[in-house]
Order: structure tokens, then C-alpha cells, then sequence
């Protein structure tokens, strides 16, 4: 019989404890170990700052969209709905490199022309830095998918309750804010948290423009030093250090909350 | 007869330094903003202690003490510099880049300051084929390329059946990553720069080896905005360096005597 869940030791984890270990191990004693991972410790700072910027960022604007596409207005449904497909259906790849050559120079030029009228300073695409856009692009791609997240948690609340609030005099926002938000919130916060881990992965993606990201600067160490085995043990190591750390610490959470329910 | 050539020799040297120095511009302290990748050794990358280097940061703090010009890098991937110099977001972009008129129809180039002639790379064993012809025949052989660098295009069309979609030509995101492809079998030959090409053998111990002719040569040069300001003094500083042998001593500096592991 399979144990449950919870129950069973984490083996898997002392394994990875171990290769984790004797990897930061060999950054003490070897020096091809010790190089790669003072070149890389710059980018943990660019990963985690692009993640948790473009995350907050996609979190606000997912919980529009949710808000919107529930919204009593035809208009905000629908177009809540077309940005949600079309992000979607999008390869995040795709939309980096689109919003970075496409998207931002056409909005350098809308911002000239129209700012140009309001008599504004004109703008050069060089105030628009490679790893905004990266940032913006993740913040766009996320969105859609934190959208329907927050719509999934907004819409699993009992409708009795909105009832019962509305009936008690309750405002709109009122209703918003203290009986439907806190139990969504509880509802969506595993997903939420899942999306978090997959954004520190998805955050390597920038390397592709060049920000310096413990991805590109793995790309970049590698194809000097040839080190190829060395170089991307460190990197793997690095997102995975971060990914299961979160990981495990979002299960305690989950946990927690679980607890308090019963 | 001796002190008279020395002294004919410093007259020489005086004269020629002096004309230089008149004929080139003064940037009076004027940033300028170049983007590069550091991933093409030994043009540009990071060395054992993470600083960047290479030819191109030598011969580029060169001419800016020439031209009195302040320089500032910044770092893009390689897919997005064309892209980026193009629409103005830098002052100049330098990752030895092959003039080809193609690209001219987005960015300007700077005049060549660097000519690199294509050579094939194989393992230090392979007894297969010795030149482009017999490579191209066998069609169980691979060949690694980077997408749409001149490399690519010459294997296509020089080695290949010109046919851009040639399962015989395998993707890869760096030069650095092809050669590793190379060693570790996935690809049975690279094409490289000649020079560069000896620095990767005589560091290979034996691995790698240069076969066949040269599979014709290109032009390196620098890339700018349309119509930017720049070119004219770097054009004039580029052919001050070749003149006074500042670049072959660049050559000798980092593909003869450096040492990359």
C-alpha cells in the first residue's frame, strides 16, 4: 500500500541534500567550482529581483483581470477574456522577444507622438533598458495565468454568503474585501505559490535578451572557460536550492492553513 | 650607421605619430555605449576571474585614448543585438560581427578591422573525411552552427547542398556549446575562424584539429545605428591602429600567446 502523503521519509531530499552538499563542497576546494560560483552570484540577485518584481506586478494585474472578467460590464468581461486567450496562447519566449522588439518600440513612438503634443520630453528607446521589458514581459505572460487563478478562487466562494452579506447592507467592496477575499485567498494560495516556483524558472528565459541572469551568466561563463559540466551544475544547483526551498516551505504553509480549517 | 638608422627610425616614428594624432578626431570626453555578449572568445569574454576581456576590449580602449572618448559597455545576447544597436538603444555593438549586406539594410558597419577565414574543426581522430567535399558527401556526417552567423550560411552553402533546412546541420545557441558538441560527439565538425580555430586546438591537448582549405573569408566589423555620429571618428581610429600594427599585435596578443584555460 502507498503511504500517505506526509508520511513517508524524504528520501529524495536527503539525496538531493547530499549532491547539494558535495557541490558547494567543491566550491571550497576547487577552483573551477569556486570561479563559476562567484561569477554566478550576480545573477542570483538579477533572477530574484526580475521574480519578484514581475510576479507582484502579474499578481495585481491577474487580479484585475479576474475582477474584470466577473465584472457586470459586457465590455470588461470580453476584453478581460481576449487579453486572457491571447497571453495564454502564447509562448512566453515568444512574447519576450515580441515585447522587447515589438511591442516596446512601438511604445517608445506612441509616447513621442502623443507626448509630443502634451509637449513632453521626447523619449529614446535606450530609457527603456533590456531587462524592463524582460520584466514587463513576464509581468504580461503571468498575468493570464494568475487571471485565472484568482477567477477560480473568487468563483468557489458560496454564493450564500455574497447573498447573506448583500441582505446584511454590505457594500460591493465590503463584500469584496472581508468575506469573498480571505476565503479565495486560502482557496488560490497553493496555486499562487506554484506559480511562484514556476516563475523563478521561467525568469531564466531573459537570458535570452541578454539580461544577466544566473542563466545567461552560465551561457556567458561556459563559452569562455569550456566548463561546461562545472558551470551548469552550479546553475541547475541554484535554481534548484531556490525552487525546492520554496517548494517545501509553501507544503508548510499549505499545511498550516489546512490545520486552522479543521 | 647604427645610431643613424635608430635615429631615422624615432624621426619616423615622431613623424608618424604626429601625423596620426592630427588626423584623428577629437571626441572631447564624449560617452560612448557599446554592447557586447562576452560568449566569443578571444574577441570578448569572461576570464578566470569573471572580468571581461578579449581583442576587442583591447583594440576598443585603444581608440577611445585615441579619440578622447569615454566608453561604457553593456551586455545582450547576440539575438537581440542587431535588433537593439538597430533601433538606437546603443552607440555601437562589437561581438565580431560579419559585414554582410543583409544586416546593412538595419544597422551601419564600421570599416573591416579583422578578417577571419572559415575552417573546419574536428575531433583530433577523425579519419573520415580531410575536407569540406568529402564531409559533404558522407550523409551521416553533422555539422554545429550557430543560426544565422556566417558560419551557418557557409555551411549551408559551401559545404552542404545550400539548403537552410539540412537535418546535417545541427542548432546551437554558442559558438563555445558547438565545439563542446564537437568534442562530446554530437557533431562531427565545426566551422571556426582559422586563428581562433589554432587557439581551440593548441588548447584542446590533442581533442580538436583543423582539416581541409579555407572555405572562404569575411570581414569583421562594428555595428551602429543608422547614420550615427560615431562611425567617422571609429573608421578613422580603425585605420590608424592597422596602420601603426596596433592590431597585429592584438592578434599575436590573444590567438598566439593567450592561454584560455
Amino acid at each position: 500500500m502507498t503511504p500517505k502523503e506526509g508520511e513517508e521519509f524524504p528520501w529524495w531530499l536527503v539525496i538531493l541534500g547530499v549532491v547539494g552538499l558535495w557541490l558547494f563542497y567543491q566550491v571550497w576546494v576547487s577552483e573551477i567550482y569556486s570561479q563559476v560560483m562567484r561569477s554566478l552570484v550576480a545573477g542570483i540577485e538579477v533572477t530574484v529581483a526580475v521574480t519578484l518584481i514581475a510576479y507582484g506586478m502579474a499578481c495585481a494585474m491577474g487580479l484585475g483581470l479576474a475582477l474584470a472578467g466577473m465584472s457586470r460590464f459586457g465590455v470588461l468581461r470580453q476584453a478581460a477574456r481576449l487579453w486572457i486567450e491571447v497571453i495564454r496562447g502564447v509562448p512566453i519566449m515568444v512574447l519576450l522577444l515580441y515585447v522587447a522588439f515589438v511591442l516596446s518600440p512601438a511604445l517608445v513612438w506612441a509616447w513621442n507622438r502623443v507626448g509630443g503634443g502634451l509637449g513632453l520630453a521626447p523619449v529614446s528607446s535606450r530609457d527603456f533598458p533590456l531587462i524592463a521589458r524582460a520584466v514587463m514581459a513576464l509581468t504580461l505572460a503571468y498575468s493570464a495565468f494568475l487571471a485565472e487563478v484568482f477567477r477560480a478562487g473568487l468563483q468557489a466562494v458560496d454564493k450564500g454568503q455574497i447573498e447573506a452579506a448583500m441582505s446584511l447592507g454590505l457594500s460591493g467592496w465590503q463584500r469584496f474585501r472581508h468575506i469573498v477575499f480571505p476565503q479565495a485567498l486560502r482557496m488560490i494560495l497553493p496555486p499562487l505559490g506554484n506559480d511562484f516556483v514556476a516563475m523563478v524558472k521561467d525568469s531564466s528565459l531573459v537570458s535570452i535578451l541578454g539580461v544577466a541572469d544566473i542563466t545567461q551568466l552560465g551561457k556567458v561563463m561556459a563559452a569562455g572557460n569550456f566548463r561546461y559540466f562545472e558551470t551548469y551544475n552550479m546553475v541547475a544547483l541554484l535554481y534548484l536550492v531556490m525552487t525546492i526551498g520554496l517548494s517545501i516551505g509553501l507544503r508548510r504553509v499549505e499545511r498550516r492553513l489546512r490545520m486552522r480549517e479543521k | 650607421m647604427k645610431i643613424a638608422s635608430v635615429l631615422a627610425g624615432l624621426a619616423f616614428v615622431a613623424f608618424g605619430t604626429g601625423a596620426m594624432a592630427d588626423a584623428l578626431p577629437d571626441m572631447a570626453g564624449k560617452e560612448i555605449t557599446i554592447v557586447t555578449e562576452n560568449a566569443y572568445p578571444p574577441l570578448q569574454f569572461m576570464d578566470k576571474d569573471g572580468k571581461a576581456v578579449g581583442w576587442e576590449y583591447d583594440m576598443v580602449a585603444e581608440m577611445a585614448k585615441r579619440l578622447n572618448m569615454k566608453v561604457k559597455y553593456a551586455n545582450i545576447s547576440w539575438d537581440a543585438m542587431i535588433p537593439a544597436v538597430s533601433e538606437g538603444q546603443f552607440d555601437m555593438g562589437m561581438t565580431g560581427i560579419t559585414i554582410t549586406d543583409k544586416r546593412k539594410a538595419k544597422v551601419d558597419f564600421s570599416d573591416p578591422y579583422m578578417r577571419s577565414e572559415s575552417v573546419m574543426m574536428v575531433r583530433g581522430a577523425e579519419s573520415r573525411f580531410a575536407d569540406a567535399k568529402s564531409f559533404g558527401a558522407d550523409a551521416k556526417l553533422l555539422i554545429g552552427a550557430q543560426a544565422g552567423t556566417t558560419p551557418f550560411y557557409t555551411a549551408v552553402y559551401d559545404v552542404l547542398d545550400g539548403k537552410e533546412d539540412n537535418p546535417r546541420i545541427k542548432l546551437f545557441e554558442t559558438f563555445g556549446a558547438s565545439v563542446e558538441a564537437l568534442k562530446a560527439g554530437d557533431v562531427d565538425t565545426v566551422l571556426t575562424d582559422k586563428t581562433a580555430g589554432a587557439g581551440y586546438v593548441a588548447a584542446s591537448n590533442g581533442k580538436l584539429k583543423l582539416v581541409g582549405e579555407a572555405l572562404g573569408s569575411e570581414d569583421f566589423g562594428f555595428i551602429f545605428p543608422k547614420g550615427s555620429a560615431f562611425e567617422a571618428p571609429i573608421n578613422a581610429a580603425i585605420a590608424d591602429l592597422k596602420a601603426d600594427g596596433t592590431l597585429e599585435a592584438l592578434n599575436k596578443k590573444w590567438f598566439l600567446d593567450y592561454k584560455m584555460n
